[in-house]
Parts: structure tokens; sequence; C-alpha cells
């Protein structure tokens, strides 16, 4: 959940609100945000599955250091989503081992035809 | 390659400090910071500083990080961010990967500032979506305004273990329990003291024996354990929460430093290995200096301050400084540093059980063990004496830098003295006035005014509260002790918020006048009973 007031810091800085897709669904975050951030406010706790135990991963350490988080963003794997600013029309996807699902990547691989 | 007299490895409180000092020296500092923000980790610290004037005592941690930011602009300090400093090479040169380049610099000095990184424990489940380093929460509440959890446990109660679990509360989270393997509370007493009375309940001797949920944290098992750390059978207690926090200590982020091959030592008390330096911060590679978390784990205070005297040092090393300008300049420097360095909480000290102050007086096991002072025990303390009228009521039980109340008083009630960790004497003899600067001005929130005689049944108490929504004059609710449990009816009776408070509002409740000595905080709502 978004915090709208703060005790100490007071209203968050606005930003602008733009779309994005997860996985294929539109989804809505604020502009320059870490993706990990708008991912979270929208209740999407998992980034990746890893490639051994295809165990659920998620944010761990926000700042960029452990690569929990990483996830495929715009097509390109291994994106740190807690230190990449969110921009409009981002494509970000759930990061399955190294790549996005298999059936995906034929997908993606067709539209680009 | 490009030279620079001086190159800073991280843009924290350590490296900005350092460059500022040795930009307003003279030299042509550059400073690479691997984020695309500078200030480490200074911007996600909402709460007040310790120590004293010259430590910036009181003052946020962000904005510290402003004033430091501003500092640097105006001594001409280069920062080059989204900038990851890969290597640190013979003759002090280093490469340094900017968007998909490397690229090629050389320092006639070179400061390490790279900080410290999380240290983490494993247990079942821990990996799940929802474990979380305490940092990260941090990040996400206080940068990012997003909740990492509606309900949340904290592993650890050493200082960021509590601080965190306030501002947990303070983002509108509720925080389950803090739980700590330890026997006891690691942090200040005033830091648990503060959580403890907004109802979160300390576990010690106690640890996570898993993390609950198939993909993501439904709840948390912890259990007890005896004194060789196993876990005791039949002690298990569940709860239901959201997400996990580990706040289990940091460790310095010395790597560069190894690679350039600096001597190093495995250094418990320094949270892992460190590089072996000088008193100003010089590795035994002569011009590469290290300071802050990542030559020993402190705080950002003390880390402020060690980049200032690695600076100088660098400043004097390539003679931009004279001998005697230098040891005048680290002789202050080393003064501030050494008061920070003193009280139960010294590095010396890491570790050891104090059963007394430096006063003599008893600490509470009850505080260690719980989070609280009990009623009984605050007499103990110099700050706490039974006065006619309003007056300060200062719960103040352990030897710590920190001397705010002493300043905020302009009737001269409170006494610290030169030693900034002496516990704060009130003075009877002196008349408070109520203006509640001392209440505003504690960090650690343990500061009251107590008024006896408010009205002929009712005393009035002044607590601090850094929540919202604030409760309003007039508004009618429930006092609770120093554990946070409910204990009579409360009435608001005035909520000052001056800007010289600095966002801590004062709250004025009426209670019964037997509960004087043992409301210390305010919930709104109506009492069963």
């Amino acid at each position: 959940m978004r915090i709208s007031e703060h005790p100490i810091l007071g209203i968050p800085e606005q930003k602008e609100e733009v779309e994005f897709t997860y996985d294929g669904n539109v989804m809505k975050g604020l502009e320059g945000e870490p993706v990990a951030a708008a991912l979270k406010a929208a209740g999407v706790t998992i980034h990746r599955y890893t490639s051994r135990h295809h165990s659920p991963r998620g944010i761990f350490c926000a700042i960029g250091r452990c690569t929990d988080c990483v996830m495929v963003v715009d097509g390109m794997p291994n994106v740190r989503t807690c230190v990449t600013p969110l921009a409009a029309g981002m494509d970000v996807r759930t990061q399955y081992g190294v790549s996005v699902k298999a059936e995906i990547v034929y997908e993606i691989e067709e539209k680009g035809r | 390659m490009i030279r620079y007299d001086l190159i800073v490895i991280g843009a924290g409180p350590a490296g900005l400090s350092a460059a500022i000092e040795a930009a307003r020296s003279g030299l042509q500092v550059i400073v690479f910071d691997e984020n695309a923000k500078p200030g480490g980790q200074l911007f996600k610290q909402i709460h007040k500083f310790f120590g004293s004037k010259e430590h910036k005592a009181k003052i946020r941690g962000f904005q510290i990080g402003s004033e430091l930011l501003e500092e640097a602009a105006q001594a001409g300090v280069e920062v080059v961010l989204n900038a990851s400093v890969i290597g640190l090479y013979l003759d002090k040169e280093i490469t340094v990967r900017i968007e998909n380049r490397l690229l090629h610099y050389k320092g006639d000095t070179v400061i390490v500032a790279t900080g410290a990184s999380e240290t983490m424990v494993t247990f079942d489940g821990w990996t799940l979506p929802g474990v979380i380093g305490a940092g990260a929460a941090q990040t996400m509440m206080n940068l990012h305004s997003v909740q990492p959890g509606k309900r949340i446990l904290m592993l650890g109660s050493g200082n960021v273990g509590l601080v965190v679990s306030f501002q947990l509360l303070q983002a509108g989270c509720e925080v389950a329990a803090i739980v700590d393997a330890a026997p006891r509370i690691g942090g200040y007493g005033v830091h648990a003291a503060k959580v403890a009375r907004c109802g979160v309940p300390f576990f010690l001797s106690h640890t996570i024996l898993r993390a609950e949920g198939d993909d993501w944290v439904t709840g948390v098992t912890i259990g007890q354990v005896d004194g060789n750390w196993n876990t005791i059978e039949g002690t298990e207690k569940h709860f239901d929460v959201d997400a996990i926090c580990l706040a289990v200590g940091l460790s310095p982020m010395s790597q560069l430093l190894q690679m350039a091959g600096c001597e190093m030592e495995e250094h418990p008390k320094f949270g892992g290995i460190v590089p072996i330096c000088d008193p100003y911060g010089e590795t035994s590679i002569p011009g590469l200096f290290a300071a802050g978390d990542v030559s020993g784990i402190e705080e950002a205070s003390s880390a402020m301050i060690e980049g200032r005297i690695a600076g100088a040092a660098a400043a004097l090393r390539l003679g931009y400084f004279s001998e005697n300008e230098f040891a005048l300049r680290v002789a202050e420097l080393e003064r501030a540093l050494s008061s920070l360095r003193q009280g139960m909480f010294a590095p010396e000290n890491k570790g050891k059980k104090l059963s007394v102050t430096e006063e003599g007086c008893p600490v509470s096991e009850h505080l260690l063990g719980t989070g609280f002072l009990t009623e009984d025990e605050i007499f103990r303390y110099p700050g706490v004496k039974k006065i006619k009228g309003i007056h300060p009521v200062i719960e103040c039980s352990q030897n710590i830098p920190c001397n705010p109340c002493q300043d905020a008083c302009s009737r001269k009630c409170i006494k610290v003295g030169e030693r900034i960790t002496s516990l704060p004497v009130v003075d009877e003899e002196a008349v408070c006035s109520g203006c509640g600067m001392c209440v505003a001005a504690c960090s650690g929130q343990c500061i009251f005014l107590v008024d006896e005689e408010f009205e002929e049944d009712y005393a009035a108490v002044v607590i601090p509260y850094e929540f919202l929504p604030l409760p309003r004059a007039g508004e009618k609710g429930i006092a609770l002790d120093r554990s946070g449990k409910e204990l009579c009816h409360a009435e608001v009776v005035a909520v000052k918020s001056l800007t010289a408070f600095d966002k801590t509002s004062l709250l004025t409740i009426k209670v019964s006048k037997e509960m004087s000595m043992r409301a210390r905080f305010y919930k709104k709502g109506v009492r069963v009973g």
C-alpha cells in the first residue's frame, strides 16, 4: 500500500501516473519510482522463479545489491527492478531462471517478425 | 586516464564529508557512487540523530543529508552517480563502470567510503518473497512511500531493528513483535521504549524457526533458544505476518581495499574484515584511506567525522595543509569523535554486560528484557524527581552520547554536563516553564512533562507524538503505560506542533492523578471497563 501522508515526511512528492505492463497486463505506477515499488504498491510480490528449484523470489535488499528482484524488462533479463526507474510503456515480465517462460519467448519473437 | 588529487569512492556520509573537507583545502576532488542519488543511507533516516550540536544532534538524518549535499556543491566537489567502482589497483588507479563503459582514473590520494552491507541469517523459508532486509523496509517506506507489508515481524533488537520498527509504525504498518536470539536488547533503551509503549512485544532469547507460505510470507513461527542457541521444544509461537524484516547486523564492504592489497584484519568488534588503518584512516598503502563503516561498523555521526579526518589527512599528504594546520583541525575532529565513542555503547563495551551506569545507578534488566522501565525503577535515575508543578521527567537510563535536552531548556532545568554520555539531571530548584522544547529535542523521545496539580483530581502528562492522524484537543481516548497496555481514560487537552519541534508534536493528556507516572502514550478509542 502507498503511504498517502507521513508524520515526518509529509505528502509524497507528486509524480506522474504512467501505464506499464506486468506479464502482459496493464498496470499503473508512478514515473521514475523503482519498478519494484510500483509492483509492490500494486500487490505483486513474486519477481522471478529460480532456475533449478523454481522457487519464488521478490524484493530483498531494495538497493540493487542482492539481485533477488531481477525481472525481464523490455526484453532484457536480469534487470534489478529495485533500482530501475519506471517509465511509461515498460514491459515487465516475471523471470524464470534467466529468461521469460519458453512459450513467452516464442510469442515475443513472433511479435517481432 | 584522468587524474585527480583525490578520488572518493562512495557518496554516503563518510565519503561526502571527506570530499568536502579536502575540497575546502584546495584539492581537486571527484566522488563516485553506484547509486542514482547521493547520500548513502542518510535519506532513509527520518529520526533525530544523537550526539551534541557539533554532531548535528536532534536533526533528522535526511536533513543532515541535504546539508551535506549543499556543502559539497559549495566546496566544488564533483559527484558522479550511477558509477560503480569495480577495481582499485596499485598506485591508486581505479576502473569505473558508467553505463556500459569502463573508465580509468588515477587519484594521488584515494578515500574508500563504501559503507556496509546487511548481514543475513537463514531459516526455513527465508528466501520467500516478504522476507526482506531492514534496509529494504526503510527504502520502500521512507524513500518510495510504499509500505513493505501490513503486519511485520522484526528480527534483531539492535538500533537498526528498533529504529526501523518505529518507522514501520510511523508508516502505518503493524509490528507484530521484535525478536532477538540474544537475551538482552542490543540497541538503545530509549529506542526500545518508544516501540514498547506503542504495544510492540519483545521476544528475547527467541529466533525464527520458519517463515511460512507457499509463494510469499503468510506467517512466521519463532521459538525460544537456550544458552547454546538450541531451540527449546514447546516454546513455538506463531504470528500471522506478511513480511519479516531482518536487522541482524552489518558487515564492512571492504572488498576494494582487499583488492588493492591493503593489510586487512578480521575484527569482530568492527563487524568483519577491515583494513588496518592509522588514526587518520590511512591504510597500509600510503595515500589510500578508509572512512566510515567500511573501516568498522558504527553510525553516520561518527562516519562523517572519520570522513573529515581522512579528507584532512589527504590534504596534508598532498601539501594542501601544513603540519600545524592539520594538527589543529584534526585535534578538533578527534575530540568530537571521541565524545561519541564514550558510554555504554562505546566500541570497547560491545558484547559486555554492564550492571551500573557511570553515575552508579543500577541498569534496568527489565528494560533490556522487555523494552521498558518499570514504575519502581524510574526514580533511580537523576532525570526523574518529585517536583511540584509542571516539570520534566527524563526516563533516560543509559549512558549514551546525547545532550540536546540540556541545550533545549532555557530555564536550565536540565544538566548533562561536559561528558555528553552522562545521564541528564533535573534540577529541582530551577523552574520549568512547560515550553516542551526538551520533549521535542530528545532524540530518544524519553522526556515527558508531568504536572500533578493540573486539576484537583487530574494530572497532565505531555508526551512526544510522531504519528498520524494527530489527535485533536478535546478528544477522549485511552492512556497507555510504558508497555503499551491500556491504563485509563485520557483526554487530550492540548496539541502543540511548532516549527521548532521539527515534526514531533506534543500531546498534553489529562489522566487521573495516580496515573501521572504511568501514562506514557495515548491512543484514540474507548476503554472497555
